[in-house]
């Protein structure tokens, strides 16, 4: 049950990727796959994210910091998050709005031309 | 970090996501996926992560559902049954997400353990990042610093996939041709029915502020949580909200197809640009320390500083430009000449 409960970010991370690889696999509607896609990329931020947790860290963003003769204080490094993998899973976010546009794109593309988004359809108009 | 509030929203998520996959209207789908992104945005939050949970709450809550929305505008939200080997593909699905998951499952064994301090990710790099931020480049924000100057070099690049995927999805979905096929009812109302007022007077005078408040996300990303990526995608949004409560002729316009790749192109150039300033000067690529020699008033750790605003505000343009361009493709199905 401990280890559950402490490793539970991990246990759901593992979750979240098999539904998104069902989704991608196994559903006919294209829309539904491009969606189990979007999920398949965050269980991995929710991965990396969990990675950089602390406990009793808080925000990466060091206190009183700003201004001239800002303070000098001696740095806990345990006492802040680690940002490595914040900077990481950011511009992965923003690169995933990117692969959601040419994904959909492609699924209007397709659209425009079967007249359907469903799998199973596109495939007999194929043959 | 609270363990219980932690469990409760991983749940949430969990429910969340069986449903968007489950649910047989595409419309409601991309609606549970806004809330799966939602709910995504508070985990970050709660794990420390508020530069993640900005771009998460801007990016995945708001743009991602609705592109997910003109596109089910754009076709079909029926869900259809497949006639025949539903059985076969479900099977492979299944075994295949059965396996990935069995092999997870062995490895997570050797995983670092959850919210410990001393975990290898934690010890490399990463402390000499919280100790000498402000020590190098006068910034308390470390995602900021660790973003736009000690990987600078990562977020260039990830700056032109963007403007890539902008250009991908003009070449795939653009049409100039008037006699296409694909008779669409108006490829540029997204709200159907007739045109409501009190919304259009309401996003009308929001616009502004949104635009204000993106200008302040760039600017003040040093400090606190944000910048380019951030700012950008809410002026995007703020051209987007204009799109949706009117229709797209509103913003193309304000925001024509050349200004809109002009802009793209620009944002990426910029911070191309201020590298290879840098480069000009005597320094490395990308090294900003090296422009106090042109900014007036500057010593070399706050012209890091100024240098990180300088890209920053190149990533914001490209994103904004691209955002709104992929927007204004998906919701015209790539139609949508001015003198229509």
């Amino acid at each position: 049950m401990e280890s559950i409960i402490s490793d539970y970010n991990y246990w759901i991370y593992i979750l979240l990727m098999m539904i998104g690889l069902y989704a991608m696999l196994a559903k006919n509607n294209l829309v539904k796959k491009v969606i189990g896609m979007s999920i398949f990329q965050t269980a991995i931020i929710v991965f990396y994210v969990s990675i950089g947790a602390k406990e009793h860290a808080t925000i990466p963003i060091i206190a009183h910091g700003h201004g001239h003769g800002a303070v000098e204080a001696a740095i806990d490094v345990t006492h802040y998050a680690n940002p490595l993998p914040h900077v990481l899973m950011l511009t992965a976010i923003v690169v995933s709005v990117g692969t959601l546009g040419v994904a959909l794109a492609i699924c209007l593309g397709i659209y425009r031309r079967y007249n359907s988004l469903e799998e199973d359809e596109i495939q007999e108009q194929l043959q | 970090m609270i363990w219980q509030l932690d469990l409760s929203i991983l749940t949430l998520i969990v429910i969340c996501a069986f449903a968007t996959i489950m649910v047989k209207d595409l419309l409601s789908a991309a609606i549970i996926f806004g809330a799966y992104s939602f709910l995504m945005c508070l985990l970050w939050t709660e794990m420390g992560a508020v530069d993640v949970a900005f771009t998460e709450a801007s990016v995945g809550a708001g743009v991602s559902t609705v592109l997910f929305i003109a596109a089910v505008h754009q076709t079909t939200r029926r869900v259809g049954f497949r006639k025949s080997g539903r059985g076969l593909s479900k099977a492979v699905g299944l075994v295949a997400a059965l396996l990935t998951g069995l092999v997870l499952v062995i490895a997570e064994k050797d995983f670092p353990g959850f919210a410990n301090p001393f975990t290898p990710a934690s010890l490399h790099v990463s402390p000499y990042y919280i100790t000498q931020t402000l020590h190098d480049t006068n910034v308390p924000n470390m995602v900021t610093s660790v973003l736009a100057d000690y990987r600078g070099f990562d977020t260039m690049f990830e700056t032109a996939v963007i403007f890539t995927a902008g250009l991908a999805v003009i070449a795939i979905l653009r049409r100039y041709k008037k006699d296409d096929r694909c008779d669409l009812p108006d490829p540029h109302v997204i709200s159907a029915g007739y045109p409501d007022t009190i919304i259009r007077f309401v996003a009308r005078q929001l616009v502004p502020f949104i635009q204000l408040f993106a200008l302040y996300v760039v600017a003040h990303g040093h400090h606190s949580p944000g910048g380019g990526f951030q700012g950008g995608v809410i002026l995007g949004a703020s051209f987007i909200l204009l799109a949706i409560s009117y229709d797209s002729r509103m913003i193309i316009g304000r925001m024509s197809e050349k200004w809109n790749i002009l802009l793209g192109n620009i944002g990426v150039l910029i911070y191309a640009g201020i590298g290879f300033l840098c480069l000009l000067l005597g320094a490395n690529f990308l090294d900003y320390s090296i422009l106090s020699k042109v900014l007036p008033a500057t010593d070399k750790i706050m012209a890091r500083s100024h240098g990180m605003l300088g890209i920053e505000t190149g990533v914001a343009i490209a994103v904004m430009a691209i955002v709104v361009s992929i927007y204004i493709n998906i919701v015209s199905c790539g139609k949508y000449d001015k003198d229509e």
